[in-house]
């Protein structure tokens, strides 16, 4: 077991890789009552085809397999997962992203037994042909939820607008039809591909001794056996630098208009450090130019444009990265030219060094304001951490950026041609 | 030190400081509570004033400039909000700020915090007996949004209209942000002459969570900035403390709604007659948790995982109306049948059919809850602002060992009380939208 300590932040983490190639890291946090564990899979949404080493065939499974995977792992022979957490006095749960599913549990109480019982319910498929058609019963609802919720569907078209191809722009639960297809014979064929434990990691944060916790799940990883580690070849269609379509409306019975702007990167395949290092510098751009306390953001809310909901995101990952800007709006028309019309300004005029640093220090701030929540730090640690970058060194990154770079990644990032409007108006 | 999120108060006439001082956490949390009763002639007024706070104060008077200040101290986040707590309507100021005690100058920058969210409520910014016009004019256009927007989240939409028809005519079923009709009469003088009274006459309180050292003298230093900023001779206004609404008699109101929508949500609001501050309170909580609280819990089972009727179905008990909301979203034909299914679970639960691991699960995972709220800092000044609304002592840890107390008759008991009191049904309808 490593130890590396993030002396600034006064944090200890541990870190160690099983014979079986599962990584674990263990953050222990003084004074905390709960424990929050996670066990995740470098699986997600995107992975809709892959090619196994040695085999020449690309398997093509349903869209919103993962999320069922997901779904489906809670149920076993002896019955529901929940009530054996529910024993342990613990909360379990999961969650399926583009490209990751995670499964957890928070509990103040019994954490090795619990940790225990999350590595073996993920470790141990079990799939009916009854079951699953059940389950396309709840998933259906959980689709069916989404589809009338307006924030979701103005999000989804925006993906839709910004890749032609690239799986990210598909919903991750997919549709009634897609997970129409899905058999006990497809779910077993992804876990057995996504599962091994070469390809998962197991990060836990809160009031625990690491040694107990990490001798615990040597053992119980040691008790089983696996094959070995699946080579898998991810197989992703080739995606055009430019977006799919510059606009997309959809109508809802909502009262207000939603207008997101999204922005695709041309340039992908950052990851590690370089990917962190981006996502802080895009974030440092669009919180000068849209955070609450720019010029910009009080000129939209001066012509009566945006609302409080107005916000902004950046994700970045190895096959995409996409800023997203927008919210709530009377008139999604004056709203993007009005955006348009600023960022033009801004690409001339560039960010000031005061803004840039008023920026860069909210930017410290939110996140000393994650470390106080366990679930918030799991769930940023793994996403970066998977995608081979520390997040611990956020503040070092956010430090070491310069105004010449963020005004550089401004005027990259902003071009006409990676520029897609979605907009949800009443129906 | 021990850290049984104990606060400790102090107080003064109609002002309460509460202070829970802990090493743990790498941000510091401060609350600014005032708190009046709702009343239908105000509420909408009332809850527009917050927003109004934010739009800036005497010495910073733009909402960019109260964000920027706000920044300059360490990146401190600033928000105000309004709340609905039983029959009182909460205005709220809130922030956040890393703990930066090992700075120098950092008790300085911690007290400037502490003056800006009491500066944000008791100064906003004002031209003579009015507020400036052009900020009531823009709040007045983004408030109407707020309003709206409850619409648009069917899930929240569904919870607020069962809530208001289960409440109707009673000052708690007002609506959390008041009327759209309203907003049209509200000028920047009236809302102005609303605020001094707001300042004169309401009970005000004010949490923080953080490193604090010698507290009986940070508490009587706020209590005395507090006294100050709002005025020495006003009054409380809160009243009694809140309490439950009693269980209606008579028909069962069934209310449908119909919009455009892909998904049917079925409510069923249920009234206790039991709050907060009521010894039945805690077998209450459990009965709530048994039916639907849980993964583990009779509508989770029943409803999603053996009928597979819907995504979610829980059970929300409200403590201080002593409201208990069931929610599903569910196929619209699939009304009569999940309608069934969670009447069957509530009279299996008030027959007595608790076995012995529902009961024991659902004991653990609320004192689980309850234990991480613990490690949650705006969670703690709630449930401590719950009780004190309620009139009542009663701080986590306690609640944890009467949670661990309870025995089975007394969870049956208290199921007795579930009294059906409204069915609320949001349908699709192809032929009728309605607009907000």
């Amino acid at each position: 077991m490593r130890e590396i300590h993030y002396d600034s932040l006064q944090l200890t983490l541990y870190r160690d890789v099983l014979d079986n190639g599962l990584v674990v890291y263990l953050l222990p946090k003084a004074g905390f009552q709960q424990t929050f564990a996670s066990f995740t899979t470098k699986y997600g949404s995107i992975d809709s085809q892959f090619r196994l080493a040695h085999q020449p065939q690309v398997i093509t499974v349903p869209d919103g397999i993962a999320h069922f995977l997901e779904h489906k792992m809670f149920e076993k022979e002896r019955g529901d997962v929940f009530p054996e957490f529910a024993k342990l006095g613990a909360s379990a749960n999961a969650f399926t992203t583009f490209d990751q599913t995670t499964y957890l549990f928070s509990s103040t109480d019994h954490v090795l037994e619990n940790t225990e019982v999350l590595l073996n319910f993920v470790q141990e498929p079990w799939f009916s042909e009854q079951s699953v058609e059940k389950e396309k019963g709840i998933i259906g609802q959980e689709i069916r939820m989404y589809d009338d919720n307006p924030d979701w569907q103005v999000f989804f078209n925006l993906l839709r607008a910004l890749y032609k191809h690239h799986p990210v722009h598909l919903p991750i639960a997919g549709t009634v039809e897609s997970i129409a297809g899905i058999t006990p014979d497809i779910l077993y064929t992804c876990h057995e591909t996504f599962y091994h434990p070469s390809n998962m990691m197991f990060f836990a944060v809160g009031g625990f001794h690491p040694e107990a916790l990490l001798a615990h799940i040597r053992k119980n990883q040691a008790a089983k056996s696996f094959g070995p580690a699946p080579a898998i070849d991810r197989v992703l269609p080739e995606e055009p630098g430019p977006v799919s379509e510059p606009n997309r409306t959809v109508h809802l019975g909502v009262s207000q208009p939603r207008c997101l702007m999204g922005w695709k990167d041309a340039k992908t395949g950052l990851s590690g450090p370089a990917q962190l290092a981006q996502e802080m510098l895009t974030g440092v751009v669009l919180e000068a130019l849209f955070g609450k306390s720019s010029d910009f953001y009080h000129r939209l809310m001066d012509a009566g444009l945006i609302d409080q909901n107005f916000s902004w995101e950046y994700e970045c990952a190895p096959t995409y990265g996409y800023s997203v800007l927008g919210g709530n709006t009377p008139n999604p028309q004056a709203l993007v030219d009005t955006v348009q019309s600023l960022i033009d300004e801004a690409m001339k005029i560039g960010v000031s060094e005061e803004a840039f640093e008023r920026s860069r220090r909210k930017a410290i701030g939110r996140f000393i304001a994650t470390l106080d929540s366990p679930g918030a730090v799991a769930r940023s640690f793994v996403s970066y951490a998977l995608r081979g970058a520390d997040v611990f060194t956020t503040i070092d990154v956010l430090e070491r950026l310069t105004l010449q770079q963020v005004n550089d990644r401004l005027r990259e990032h902003f071009a006409e041609s990676q520029r897609a409007v979605s907009v949800v108006l009443p129906a | 030190m021990p850290d049984l999120g104990t606060f400790i108060t102090q107080t003064d006439g109609r002002f309460a400081v509460h202070l829970l001082s802990t090493d743990k956490f790498r941000t510091r949390y401060l609350a600014l509570k005032v708190a009046r009763p709702l009343h239908r002639q105000h509420v909408t007024a009332l809850a527009m004033l917050p927003y109004l706070w934010m739009q800036g104060t005497t010495t910073l008077p733009s909402a960019r400039e109260v964000l920027r200040y706000a920044d300059s101290l360490f990146g401190a986040s600033v928000r105000t909000l309004i709340q609905r707590r039983g029959h009182q309507q909460v205005l709220e100021v809130q922030a956040t700020a890393p703990e930066v005690g090992t700075f120098n100058g950092a008790d300085a920058v911690l007290e400037e915090l502490e003056s800006l969210v009491i500066q944000l409520a008791v100064n906003p910014a004002h031209t003579g007996d009015a507020f400036p016009s052009d900020h009531v004019e823009r709040e007045k256009t983004l408030h109407e949004r707020r309003i709206q927007s409850v619409f648009d989240n069917k899930i929240t939409y569904a919870l607020e209209r069962s809530w208001e028809a289960a409440c109707a005519g009673q000052p708690v079923g007002l609506p959390r942000l008041g009327y759209r009709e309203d907003l049209r009469a509200l000028t920047a003088a009236s809302l102005w002459s609303l605020q001094q009274e707001v300042l004169a006459e309401s009970d005000v309180h004010f949490y923080v969570v953080g490193k604090l050292h010698d507290e009986p003298s940070v508490a009587a230093k706020i209590l005395n900035r507090l006294r100050q900023a709002f005025g020495d001779h006003g009054r409380g206004a809160a009243g009694s403390p809140v309490h439950a609404l009693a269980v209606r008699r008579g028909e069962v109101q069934q209310v449908v709604e119909k919009q455009r929508v892909q998904q049917g949500k079925l409510n069923l609001v249920f009234r206790t007659g039991v709050s907060y501050g009521d010894d039945e309170y805690v077998p209450l909580l459990l009965a709530n948790g048994v039916l639907g609280g849980f993964p583990h819990s009779k509508l989770f089972m029943n409803v999603r995982e053996k009928a597979s009727l819907a995504y979610y179905a829980s059970s929300m008990l409200d403590g201080l109306t002593g409201l208990a909301v069931v929610q599903t979203g569910i196929e619209t034909a699939n009304r009569d049948k999940a309608y069934d299914i969670i009447r069957a679970q509530v009279d299996a639960l008030q027959a007595g059919q608790v076995t012995d691991d529902e009961l024991e699960f659902t004991r653990r995972g609320l004192t689980n809850q309850y234990r991480q709220v613990l490690d949650q800092p705006a969670s703690l000044a709630e449930i401590h602002f719950s009780a004190t609304l309620a009139g009542v002592e009663r701080d986590v840890e306690r609640l944890i060992q009467q949670i661990g107390e309870v025995d089975k008759a007394a969870v049956v008991d208290a199921a007795s009380r579930f009294s059906l009191d409204t069915v609320y049904f949001l349908t699709s309808d192809a032929e009728v939208t309605t607009g907000a």
